[in-house]
């Protein structure tokens, strides 16, 4: 994608955003407007990363990365930036993920159906052994290092 | 550096082919945002719906099987809107992880180590896998969670045609189809048992798909609201390192431990099953090859 491509995209994802926090959680647009123009510019960022360095990784990670750089005690802007963002619900910007995942996948559902029922119990426990092994390791490491 | 092939020939291009998607999209929020968060109680526990649930039967529906609103081509575009649009939401969970610095470091050998039981699906999918007859197939269903990256490792180390590839497929697409939901369930039964301390479930969430992991984060920030900060921050923190070390987990220990239990436990299911077994069979040619 262009540069303008992920900027117009991001603007859309932005009024997304800003349209789930009203009807959801009656925020209203220009309340949540320094949160969404926050996570859009970190967004941006992370995609000028990627494409400028070369180590390959996903997208995500760098928006992830950003975020907590610019959110730690030694980021002098920390406070506002926590504060912005704040104003903008935790479920508000999945709406809009949901509904393009939702047209991504809309072309399986037959070959979801033919999959057939082993496929779809074998899928539930890949899932949940997933989950839970992860959930075990975790406890058990953060009882031992008395972290909890 | 490689020149990047672009999808579309300019941003016109691109904003007419999927309009149509983005103008469903606000649609599907106005609706799914208010009806909002619904909560039914289910046995010791609850099952929590949020709007990205509503949104996604939304987008599934109006697709070119269904309602047959979105073509082929509207499809396709609408997966790297995904991308598009959960950019901003990790970013926020990255700012979380920031403002929850503390939690986030002094968990930091259990946030490391976790990662290690996302392998804990070959443990317990593999077995069952066996168990209902699947063969080969079980290696690519089952050695990971089967998001867009495994399904591309797995066809390229056993080619597109492999029973492999398509296990590793019928995962994806099953996890697609159920995952958001059934995983965010599965986190809040999970909690409702009570044998994992919150931080633990907060980690557990990241396994390396943004959708997955939004999906049990949001359940169990509902659960603990006065956690929701450091469950979130632990949760995209956890997620992050899936991604980064997802891939070479996958290489390195998940594939090649999902063949050895395979060649080991398969004859054994196999003869429960009164069939023969597929990795003696492929051995006794092999070796018949040999001689």
């Amino acid at each position: 994608m262009r540069y303008i491509e992920w900027i117009v995209m991001f603007v859309v994802a932005g009024l997304g955003i800003g349209l789930a926090n009203f009807v959801g959680f009656d925020v209203n647009f220009m309340d949540s407007l320094p949160g969404i123009l926050i996570l859009l510019g970190i967004s941006l960022v992370a995609v000028l990363v990627s494409k400028i360095v070369p180590l390959k990784l996903p997208i995500i990670a760098y928006c992830s990365i950003i975020g907590l750089l610019v959110a730690c005690p030694i980021c002098p802007v920390r406070e506002g930036v926590i504060e912005a963002v704040n104003k903008i619900n935790f479920t508000a910007p999945l709406t809009m993920v949901g509904a393009f995942a939702g047209i991504s996948i809309s072309d399986q559902i037959k070959s979801f159906l033919k999959q057939g029922w082993k496929m779809i119990i074998v899928g539930i426990l890949v899932m949940t052994g997933t989950f839970f092994g992860s959930a075990l390791i975790a406890q058990v490491v953060l009882s031992l290092t008395n972290a909890i | 550096m490689k020149k990047e092939a672009f999808q579309y020939p300019s941003l016109k291009a691109r904003m007419k082919n999927e309009y149509r998607i983005i103008l469903a999209a606000f649609v599907f929020i106005l609706i799914a945002d208010s009806i909002g968060q619904i909560e039914i109680p289910l046995g010791p526990g609850k099952l929590i719906l949020f709007p990205i649930f509503y949104a996604l039967i939304l987008g599934v529906l109006s697709g070119p099987e269904v309602l047959k609103f979105f073509r082929k081509k509207e499809v396709k575009a609408a997966s790297k809107l995904v991308i598009v649009a959960i950019c901003p939401f990790i970013a926020k969970l990255g700012i979380n992880a920031g403002a929850s610095i503390e939690v986030v470091l002094s968990a930091g050998p259990a946030l490391l180590l976790q990662e290690i039981g996302n392998l804990g699906t070959i443990f317990l999918a593999l077995p069952f896998a066996l168990l209902l007859g699947l063969k080969r197939e079980a290696i690519g269903a089952t050695h990971s969670i089967n998001r867009e990256s495994n399904l591309a490792l797995i066809t390229d180390i056993f080619g597109p045609d492999s029973p492999e590839a398509r296990g590793s497929l019928s995962i994806y697409v099953v996890g697609g189809m159920v995952g958001t939901i059934y995983f965010g369930f599965l986190t809040t039964m999970t909690a409702a048992a009570g044998i994992f301390h919150p931080y633990a479930l907060g980690m557990a969430s990241g396994v390396g798909a943004g959708i997955l992991m939004a999906s049990a984060t949001a359940s169990i920030t509902a659960i603990y609201p006065d956690m929701a900060a450091e469950l979130s921050a632990l949760a995209s923190t956890s997620e992050t390192l899936s991604g980064l070390t997802g891939i070479y987990v996958a290489i390195f220990i998940g594939i090649p431990l999902c063949q050895k239990l395979y060649t080991w436990l398969e004859p054994k299911f196999a003869k429960l099953r009164h069939e023969p077994s597929e990795a003696l069979t492929r051995k006794a040619e092999e070796k018949v090859e040999e001689a």
